[in-house]
């Protein structure tokens, strides 16, 4: 925080005296979003930096530029038989297979329940039972059934991804506004047409909304399962940063972590424009 | 499909559902006892019901009674929890109004954002150890973010055309954050509430199967560590039957809550 | 009116609509009997929750009655079908369409070849002066132009009969009066069998061949019957119009 009041009071300084308008100027300037942002970034980092250099803090704390040699290093090193880049890929590959898995299962398993009263009637109360226990919680059983290999983390995944896609696509289809088949039936469609031109078009974007967030549970998922045991990937990673005492691994890896879930979060929301671009975006 | 015909459900769609949860009861307890899926690898519902009995007052293997489990759980989750609510919501709040405070606040809270729960884990351990800090650490950092999102659109969202009239009677900008905004963000920072909770759970589990010396995720991790599968079915009710019962208990104070501001609000 | 062959032809309609297992009745129309001929605009009026939306969606066999029986060309009606197009209160339209595309669904159930289609439906695009808007979304539409889409849907599809629910009810004063000008051309270009549900007075002088009226309470019954004989293109500001407006206005409030 000093660092950023220090920062504030120059500019109020460098330009005083220069009138009653040039007070006002400045006032926008501190309150500029932008200008905001920097200076919040750059105190972050000072903050970050000198209280890593204090005494012995660095053992537990690394500065920011420790941090980027890290990731440099792991990007280049190999570490249990890969580099960065190769742990990444393990787990996106882990991710990959067991979304597939769990959508693949999940989605069309919500349609029917959606669309077949009796499915439903038999399915939800079993499906309500398993619901409320973290995906995680079987990793145990997971490990006895599998493997400690890809299996049990696959296995973890796809239930993740397989409790969302289930939700959002039985959810979606249940809630389409029911004026929408009055409007196709008065059209002279049949149940066939009906479930072609409202049915699914209506209920496409939960179902897209429930694959998003499969995704990204599909990616907690991963990182939950490998920290558990694993030999690769990008859980393996920051735990083998925790065992090797190895701070600025932990975070060199939680950067990557984070910047892919970001990128994740970005490409499905454009896919989302292309795929769904009659759906209205709600004003941030 | 008009409104009469769906009134009375058949029989056969009122029984369906017992009939598919006992079935998988009995099919489950068959297919152990007729040894299909050996027991080495999942216990029977009868054993899982047992051990639950013993487990009520038998600390052993694994050292603790399931209530001092659960408890520890609890304590944990709460704990990381109570301290995400009253530093999210608070910051949240003031980043949906202030553009000072968004402004500084903002860019640290969006480089955490997209981190999963889960990947707090090994810094949190090196940082503090097994013990219930870093548990508390971990949950908060997870349960914040939800916290401050929801206040802060909470914020965003209040009624242009109210806080117009409001400048027009000459409120100042603490005023009407007060009155106006933080009232009208209510009901999102209840939204959030829940959210946050089913988070700070899942990941604690997930922290207490990665490393602990107590709690449920430590008797799952347990019950694999000594081939006990009865254990593992055990902690995975546990988990999912406790993190219903406070879901549950969330959402009531929700209603409460929600149902007091409205009556409220039109008194006003 | 020369044409006089009855198109629509409710005899003795009655709804019940029941809830929580017909524990709670509401009667909503009682003992309606009416007949439309080819080519006729028919307006209804009545005031809010009269069970003017309830009576047309028994004509257009989204609901059924509780006693009574529709026929369209002597046929008895039992469900919805194409030989009857619905403009809805709200406007209802496929948000995940263009408008090309909504306007062009009804070709498509039909299974009319997709060049065949776009041709129809521009020429209705068009006709409701929407051309330039095919590839535009539903939400990026103003409410009038929304249901300018839902007029369009209705008359490509080429059915028998016309309903129109309060189309313009939720419109501003402006637009509305506008939409009934286009409302009474677009019929004047193709002619059609028109049942117009609203509970504006002055619109339904302005677009009648024949008001009838609803009682304003619970159950719905049919009020009185007006023939408006007047020329068309109307004046809102005529003198006749405005005595007819008179006259009806001044016996529907001694119902009410
Ligand atoms: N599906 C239904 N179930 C129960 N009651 C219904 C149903 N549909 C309509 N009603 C009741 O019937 C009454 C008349 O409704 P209706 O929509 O036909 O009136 P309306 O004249 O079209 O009203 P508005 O002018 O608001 O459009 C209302 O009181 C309503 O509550
Ligand atoms: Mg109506």
């Amino acid at each position: 925080m000093k660092t950023t009041m220090g920062h504030t009071v120059s500019v109020h300084a460098a330009s005083h005296g220069n009138g009653k308008g040039t007070a006002a100027h400045i006032g926008k300037v501190v309150k500029n979003r932008y200008v905001l942002y920097f200076v919040s970034i750059v105190s972050l980092l000072v903050i970050w930096h000198f209280s890593a250099v204090i005494g012995e803090s660095s053992k537990y704390m690394p500065t920011p530029a420790m941090v980027l040699t890290e990731l440099w290093r792991i990007a280049h090193e190999n570490l249990a038989g890969k580099n960065l880049l190769g742990h990444l890929w393990s787990s996106m590959h882990r991710v990959l297979i067991g979304f597939a898995i769990g959508s693949l299962v999940g989605v069309p398993l919500g349609l029917f329940m959606a669309l077949n009263r009796y499915l439903n009637a038999l399915v939800k109360p079993i499906f309500d039972l398993f619901k409320p226990m973290p995906p995680i919680s079987w990793i145990s059983l997971a490990i006895l059934w599998f493997g400690i290999g890809e299996e049990s983390k696959v296995f973890i995944i796809a239930i993740g991804a397989f409790v969302p896609a289930l939700i959002n696509s039985y959810n979606g289809i249940r809630l389409v506004d029911p004026a929408l088949y009055d409007a196709i039936r008065m059209l002279g469609a049949n149940r066939w047409q009906t479930m072609i031109e409202v049915t699914f078009p209506a209920g496409f974007p939960a179902l897209f909304a429930g694959l998003q967030i499969a995704l990204s549970v599909a990616w907690s998922c991963v990182l939950a399962a490998e920290l558990v045991s694993a030999r690769s990937g990008m859980g393996f990673l920051i735990i083998l940063g925790m065992t090797m005492s190895n701070p600025a691994m932990i975070l060199s890896g939680m950067v990557v972590i984070a910047i892919t879930a970001y990128l994740i979060t970005v490409v499905l929301s454009n896919v989302e424009k292309w795929v769904c671009p009659w759906k209205v975006e709600l004003p941030q | 499909m008009n409104s009469e015909t769906k009134l009375k459900d058949p029989l056969s769609l009122k029984i369906a559902p017992w009939v598919s949860v006992i079935g998988f009861f009995v099919v489950w307890q068959l297919l152990i006892d007729t040894e299909i899926v050996p027991r080495i690898l999942l216990a029977s519902p009868v054993e899982v019901g047992k051990l639950l009995i013993d487990k009520l007052t038998n600390p052993d293997p694994d050292g603790a009674v399931l209530m001092t489990h659960t408890i520890i759980s609890l304590i944990e989750a709460l704990l990381g929890y109570i301290l995400a609510l009253i530093t999210g919501i608070p910051l949240g709040l003031l980043m949906g109004w202030f553009v000072v405070a968004e402004g500084l606040a903002r860019p640290p809270f969006e480089m955490i954002r997209p981190i999963p729960p889960v990947a707090w884990i090994p810094l949190a351990i090196f940082w503090f150890g097994i013990g219930i800090t870093g548990k508390v650490f971990i949950i908060w950092a997870c349960a914040v973010v939800p916290c401050v999102i929801n206040a802060y659109t909470g914020v965003r969202m209040a009624n242009p055309t109210l806080i117009q009239m409001a400048r027009t009677y000459g409120a100042s900008d603490w005023q009407i954050f007060t009155k106006i905004c933080i009232p009208s963000a209510l009901p999102m920072v209840f939204g959030g509430l829940q959210i946050a909770l089913a988070l700070a759970w899942t990941t604690l589990v997930a922290a207490e199967l990665i490393a602990a010396d107590a709690g449920l995720g430590y008797l799952i991790t347990m019950g694999r560590r000594l081939l006990r599968p009865d254990m593992i079915v055990l902690g995975m009710i546990m988990v999912g039957l406790t993190g219903w019962f406070i879901g549950n208990i969330i959402d009531r104070i929700e209603r409460r809550l929600t149902a007091g501001l409205e009556r409220g609000g039109a008194a006003t | 009116m020369t044409d006089q062959t009855t198109k629509i032809e409710c005899q003795n309609l009655s709804k019940i609509f029941k809830q929580r297992s017909g524990k709670v009745q509401i009667p909503v129309l009682e003992s309606i009997s009416l007949s439309v001929v080819e080519n006729e605009f028919l307006v209804i009026v009545g005031p809010g929750q009269c069970g003017k939306t309830t009576l047309l969606r028994i004509i257009a066999g989204l609901e059924t009655p509780t006693t009574g029986k529709v026929f369209l060309d002597g046929k008895e009606v039992t469900g919805p079908g194409p030989d009857r197009g619905m403009v809805f209160q709200k406007y209802t339209l496929f948000p995940w369409k263009t408008v090309m595309g909504n306007v062009e669904m009804g070709l498509k159930i039909g299974g009319m070849s997709k060049r065949q289609r776009r041709e129809v439906a521009s020429h209705y695009i068009n006709l409701v002066g929407l051309q330039g808007f095919e590839k535009a979304y539903p939400h990026q539409l103003s409410g009038g132009m929304k249901q300018r889409v839902g007029i369009a849907r209705a008359y490509a599809n080429n059915p028998k009969v016309l309903l129109l629910d309060e189309p313009f009810g939720q419109l501003d004063a402006q637009t509305r009066y506008l939409m009934e000008q286009e409302t009474a051309r677009i019929w004047s270009v193709e002619k059609k069998t028109v049942i117009f549900v609203t509970n504006s007075i002055e619109e339904a002088v302005y677009l009648a061949d024949r008001i009838v009226t609803l009682e304003g309470k619970l159950p719905g019954r049919l009020k009185s019957t007006y023939v408006v004989n007047l020329p068309r293109p109307r004046e809102h500001i005529d003198k006749e119009f405005l005595e007819m407006r008179h006259t009806i206005t001044k016996e529907t409030e001694l119902l009410l």
